[in-house]
């Protein structure tokens, strides 16, 4: 799998030190596991936050601090159940989005479906799968904040470029734009939102009211 | 700090032994270290110590899938309390919905790569990070450890927001320039 569109170095650095909200969070992650490219730069700033990290001069802890923190090792660890869904219709789902619920594909336009994907960690997160048909356009729209969308099959393409399996497309709020599905296969892309999007024209704004982002 | 190769030890008799000694020992190395970073991050003293607990348990409880042809110690345990702040701010943000709070899979998360020994790597990015001006390394650090917007750290660097973000994209891309030239 060839990968020519990468989340910006912004938006990889957020990831990194822990500033993306985990609905961006999750779309990065789900980039990651295709992307050596990606992987390798984001272990590397790990690298350097774990080195800045031991430079820290240190503050003293409360005295008590240690004996409360021995005290609860030996409490059972309980860990939680988790959704462990590992593929949808059909679609393998990317590791990352195993411990999701993801909802079945519900229609939302001719050749057009949607899933809602919830992280149990982040119940607010605006993440939805898009199942959209060959040669369909997406509704016209832009966001007030970062969207960011990677494909998981097939492909699409819109002013920037075409994007690819493996691919990630990284549009902020000032971008308008309409992916439209290549012509020979269905594309399913992952795609989170921060901020709200701003649907142009009466289908756009039916599709919003329909999925809530 | 004890070296890199105790650490190794340490982490691996937490694994194997549940060694309480050896536990403190990271505690000890690692506890006061991450209170500054957080505290740093805006966190106020009580939060900051609260997370830091949270991290060392987590650390306990993790110990026997640390890698350590993966990552140096010091990487995992950033790795570590960079998810559970993520877990912890978030809950501090928005409380209503906080009961059914889960934590976010680390291991999910966890993109060390085999590459070349974290240990090997870490060296490189010492090397790396000593070419870069000292300016680019200020603005590396601030980018790394103060979780304020980037409009404050224009205003303690006196300079415009703008300038600020391209300089840490730049100070960035020179790192990852210098990275590739040590391989």
């Amino acid at each position: 799998m060839t990968i020519s569109h990468h989340p910006g170095d912004e938006t990889l650095h957020k990831f990194a030190v822990g500033l993306l909200t985990p609905g961006l969070r999750i779309v990065v992650a789900v980039h990651l596991e295709g992307c050596v490219r990606c992987r390798h730069w984001i272990g590397d700033l790990e690298i350097l936050g774990g080195m800045l990290l031991a430079e820290m001069p240190p503050t003293p802890m409360a005295p008590d601090a240690l004996a409360r923190i021995l005290a609860r090792l030996d409490e059972k660890d309980h860990p939680v159940g988790l959704a462990r869904q590992r593929s949808l219709e059909g679609l393998a789902l990317p590791k990352a989005l195993e411990a999701c619920a993801i909802s079945p594909w519900r229609w939302f336009g001719p050749g057009m479906h949607w899933s809602r994907v919830r992280l149990p960690w982040a119940p607010d997160a605006n993440v939805v799968l898009f199942r959209i048909g060959a040669s369909r356009r997406m509704p016209v729209h832009r966001h007030t904040g970062l969207e960011l969308t990677q494909v998981l099959t097939g492909s699409f393409s819109d002013q920037f470029g075409e994007f690819k399996a493996g691919d990630l497309e990284e549009a902020d709020g000032q971008i308008e734009h309409q992916p439209v599905v290549d012509s020979v296969r269905t594309c399913i892309c992952l795609a989170a939102v921060e901020g709200r999007i701003h649907p142009r024209g009466r289908i756009a704004t039916l599709v919003q009211r329909v999925i809530g982002l | 700090m004890p070296t890199a190769e105790a650490l190794v030890e340490l982490v691996e008799a937490v694994a194997c032994r549940r060694d309480k000694q050896a536990f403190a020992i990271l505690y000890r190395s690692y506890a006061p270290r991450l209170k500054t970073w957080l505290m740093r991050r805006g966190l106020g003293e009580g939060p900051a110590e609260d997370l830091v607990q949270e991290t060392m348990v987590a650390v306990w409880r993790k110990a026997s899938y640390y890698r350590p042809e993966r990552a140096g110690v010091t990487t995992w345990i950033f790795r570590i309390a960079r998810n559970h702040s993520i877990d912890y701010l978030r809950r501090a943000s928005n409380a209503p919905s906080s009961n059914e709070s889960q934590e976010e899979p680390i291991e999910t998360m966890a993109t060390g790569e085999a590459f070349v020994m974290g240990v090997e790597r870490e060296h490189l990015m010492r090397l790396a990070l000593e070419k870069l001006s000292p300016e680019q390394s200020r603005t590396i650090r601030l980018s790394f450890f103060e979780d304020k917007p980037h409009r404050e750290i224009a205003e303690e660097l006196g300079l415009p927001l703008g300038t600020v973000k391209s300089r840490i994209r730049m100070a960035l891309t020179r790192l990852r320039l210098l990275l590739q030239d040590e391989q």
